[in-house]
């Protein structure tokens, strides 16, 4: 019981715990987060600057120090005029001047001595105010003139925030150039490669859920991310843009693709879709679109102030907190470094709001767009460890299987030797067995009829059956030699036996094999050889003994039939032949055995008797059967 | 067969060695009847002094015999009276008896029980130059030729062979006859003994110092 009492609280610690380590982690990363974004940007020499100028603006005329800032309108009509002066020293004319605008929203179009020398709203970079970018422009020498000179900045404002113009830098352009260079480094060329990186990774997301059509979760990423890309390759020329409305939409499309952000998270942590609530976090965004398509872009502008900031401001909170218990249930590296990615972009979005409501100095540098791309960066560098993650875990899983197939190998390889062993035993038990049936339907009979025959002391059938008893022996020798299943082989032997049996009975053995002799039987075995040359002996013998033949023919051939060649074997004789039904009973006993062995082997005996002789066909089967199947 | 009778048996010596006195006594009397001059021995010992005394024709001898074995009397017989037919004495006419007598130098084999006539018989057609071979022998020479693997039984080199030989050994072993495998052949009926005894003098390795180069000119042995 108080073990059992004791594990959730310890859990519940170490839970504790855990949640105070993340958060404070989030707070460095917020309070690192601050401290760049509050770290003044690097400025020009202070010889250069140029802050005191008249402005005009609405009919009304009064003299300003930039920074400075005009209410917003929505007409590009009336810009505010800032009018200044700046000295320029004939003797400078080897050197080139420029005017450089660090910071202005939204548009800004420069003249010198009432000649224009620049017009913002023909760089797109420029047209976004969710980029800082800076303009500079050179002064073409003649339009200068020694001493005094006239710099006119008009200023335009396209709502809904007010307008905005930075300080104004005026001096020899390898004065102003590096730190120009510095800004749209940072706030033009870095957001462009982030946008490029998250094309790529909408591209990489688009496959995997393409290949992967079950991870929903994927699919949600890669919607987000195509979604960004687009917005940050649009092209946003104020004149005349071929689609405005659409445009506009996409430029303001922040809060969709906050929203598939978020549906990617619940996807991919919770793993469970809210089927009610789900849908509502696209609902904003949507409002937005149709606010784009039928108001128009001022429209837009005016609904991404009001309803798209708060709403990247909630999807951003959710995502926090899906994030954050992701990483306390799971620890795992994706939901720590996507945690890492949200804080950022939360204290920069929080960073910027508050500047525009004017809680904080307002220099009109915005950085929650440039903070997505450390989101960006987690994203990627999470997916990349998940992929890692994967391949190590297929490897392990093919390690496991090459150790699991060798041990089944090796299981296998010892059933199939230990089953080898079992085979070659039975096989020499089965062997046994037959030459103990071989040796005791010959010899073993024969040796008895010997030691019967000596008991009797009657020495006239002995050498009889102590000839027989060796011609088995021979047989049974014979027999187990390996003949490839050239049946002619062990004929041939039985051959020599036979006419040396013979010969001293004057019989005549006549031999036929005509080529080439009979089909080889690859199932040949010892057992069925000794049953066919048996035969043969018994039906020399019965031409020898009962029909007192004087001449023995053997003629061996093969025919064909259907199915192929089938041997044949025939021993005829000229003997006075006998009586097939069986006159004396030793003959029907032999006939009778021959017919079991012919059976035994598959094999069909016929036999045609008669005052002519005796003829025994021995039709051999197209394959010998394997088992020794006739019980006899 | 008739014309080797006729060249009086008396003339043909043989040296019958047999340790199992009724098989000796089968053999001397069915020898004796058809007219041959027989010597017996029934020991190693008392063959070679039988040797030493008087040089026999045909010498026909059992392999185990009580002082050592038969294969050394033949090796001897051979290498000092060339001109001596050899047989070996068989009980069962075994692969592994017979072939080691060949190896040796003798010239097949008669069985123990064979019958009277058949024993007279052999040896005639030994002296007359027909040397007998079994279907079995035969059968066993080239099943040898075939093998590829170290095969079992007694040791026996076929590589002198020629593919002729081995053609007229598968038809011995077949069961053919000797006009039947002529004919196949397409070569004279006369010529089969000859390519027989040729066939048996090429299994015989003659002497130590030969067996080497013969197993030298196989590749059998590498210097």
């Amino acid at each position: 019981m108080r073990g059992g009492a004791a594990r959730p609280a310890l859990r519940a610690r170490k839970t504790a715990s855990r949640l105070v380590q993340y958060l404070l982690l989030q707070a460095v990363i917020a309070a690192l987060c601050i401290l760049v974004l509050r770290h003044p940007l690097p400025e020009p020499p202070s010889r250069t600057l140029l802050t005191s100028f008249s402005l005009s603006d609405r009919g009304e005329v009064r003299s300003v120090t930039l920074p400075g800032f005009v209410p917003a309108r929505t007409s590009m009509s009336d810009p505010a005029v800032f009018t200044g002066r700046f000295h320029w020293d004939a003797r400078d004319a080897g050197h080139a001047w420029s005017v450089y605008l660090p910071r202005f929203t939204n548009g800004v179009i420069v003249s010198v001595n009432g000649a224009e020398i620049l017009d913002s709203r023909r760089d797109p970079a420029a047209n976004r105010s969710d980029r800082a970018t800076p303009e500079i422009a050179i002064i073409p020498t003649p339009l200068l003139r020694d001493g005094d000179n006239e710099l006119v900045v008009r200023l335009l404002v396209w709502g809904p925030i007010s307008g905005f113009l930075d300080k104004v830098y005026v001096g020899a352009d390898a004065d102003l150039r590096p730190f120009y260079e510095q800004r749209t480094l940072w706030f033009v060329t870095l957001p462009t490669m982030f946008a490029a990186w998250q094309g790529i990774l909408a591209m990489i997301l688009a496959v995997i859920w393409a290949t992967r059509r079950g991870e929903a979760s994927y699919g949600a990423l890669a919607a987000a991310m195509t979604l960004g890309a687009i917005q940050a390759f649009v092209l946003t020329t104020i004149d005349e843009p071929a689609h405005p409305r659409l445009n506009a939409t996409l430029l303001a499309s922040a809060p969709l693709e906050s929203a598939c952000l978020l549906a990617f998270a619940i996807l991919f942590f919770v793993r469970k879709w809210p089927r009610r609530l789900g849908p509502l976090i696209f609902l904003p965004g949507l409002i937005m679109v149709l606010i784009g398509l039928f108001g128009g872009p001022p429209a837009i502008r005016q609904a991404f102030l009001v309803l798209g900031m708060p709403t990247l401001v909630v999807h951003l909170l959710l995502l926090g907190l899906i994030v954050g218990r992701s990483e306390m249930r799971r620890r795992d590296v994706p939901s720590l470094l996507l945690g890492c990615g949200v804080t950022i972009v939360l204290t920069s979005l929080l960073h910027d709001v508050l500047a525009v409501a004017g809680f904080i100095a307002d220099d009109r540098v915005f950085f929650t767009r440039l903070s997505y791309s450390a989101m960006l960066v987690a994203i990627g560098a999470g997916l990349t460890f998940r992929f890692a993650q994967a391949l190590n875990r297929v490897d392990g899983f093919a390690a496991h299987l090459v150790i699991q197939l060798r041990k089944a190998e090796e299981k296998l390889k010892a059933s199939f030797a230990r089953e080898q062993e079992r085979e070659r035993a039975a096989a020499l038990a089965r062997e046994r067995a037959r030459l103990m049936r071989d040796l005791h339907d010959g010899l073993g009979g024969q040796l008895v009829s010997i030691v019967a025959l000596s008991e009797r002391g009657s020495a006239a059938g002995i050498g009889e059956a102590a000839r027989a008893a060796l011609k088995d022996l021979r047989l049974v020798i014979d027999s187990m030699d390996d003949i490839g299943g050239d049946l002619m082989l062990a004929l041939a032997s039985w051959r020599d036996r036979a006419a040396a049996q013979l010969r001293p009975h004057e019989i005549a053995l006549d031999w036929h094999a005509a080529l080439p002799g009979l089909p080889v039987y690859p199932e040949l075995r010892p057992w069925h050889v000794i049953q066919i040359i048996r035969i043969l002996d018994e039906a020399v013998t019965n031409a020898v003994k009962h029909a007192g033949a004087k001449y023995i023919s053997v003629s061996i051939e093969s025919r064909p039939c259907e199915g192929g060649e089938r041997g044949c074997i025939t021993v005829s004789d000229d003997g006075k032949g006998f009586a097939v039904d069986g006159d004396g009973r030793q003959t029907s006993r032999g006939l009778r055995n021959m017919k079991n062995r012919a059976a035994r082997c598959g094999a069909e005996l016929e036999l045609s008797s008669g005052t002519g002789g005796t003829t025994v066909r021995l039709q051999l089967p197209h394959r010998f059967p394997e088992g020794d199947a006739v019980t006899g | 067969m008739t014309s080797p009778e006729d060249m009086a048996a008396q003339e043909i010596t043989i040296l019958l060695v047999e340790d199992d006195p009724p098989t000796l006594w089968r053999l001397q009397d069915a020898l004796v009847k058809a007219g041959f001059d027989v010597a017996t021995a029934a020991t190693l010992g008392e063959a070679r002094t039988s040797l030493a005394a008087r040089v026999p024709r045909v010498l026909l001898t059992d392999l185990q015999l009580p002082d050592g074995h038969g294969v050394e009397l033949i090796r001897e017989t051979r290498q000092r009276h060339p001109d001596t037919e050899i047989m070996v004495i068989s009980a069962l006419g075994d692969e592994e008896t017979v072939i080691s007598a060949i190896t040796v130098g003798a010239t097949g084999y008669i069985l123990k029980d064979a019958f009277p006539s058949d024993i007279a018989a052999t040896v005639h057609d030994l002296v007359a130059g027909h040397s007998p071979i079994s279907a079995s022998i035969a059968r066993f020479i080239v099943r040898r030729t075939q093998a590829q693997a170290e095969p079992a039984g007694p040791e026996l080199n076929t590589a002198k062979l020629t593919p002729r030989e081995i053609d007229i050994l598968w038809g011995i072993a077949k069961g053919f006859s000797y006009a039947e495998i002529a004919d196949n052949l397409g070569m004279s009926r006369q010529t089969v003994p000859g390519h027989i005894k040729s066939i048996y003098r090429k299994l015989e390795v003659h002497t130590r110092g030969e067996a080497v180069f013969e197993a030298v000119q196989q590749g059998l042995i590498k210097l």
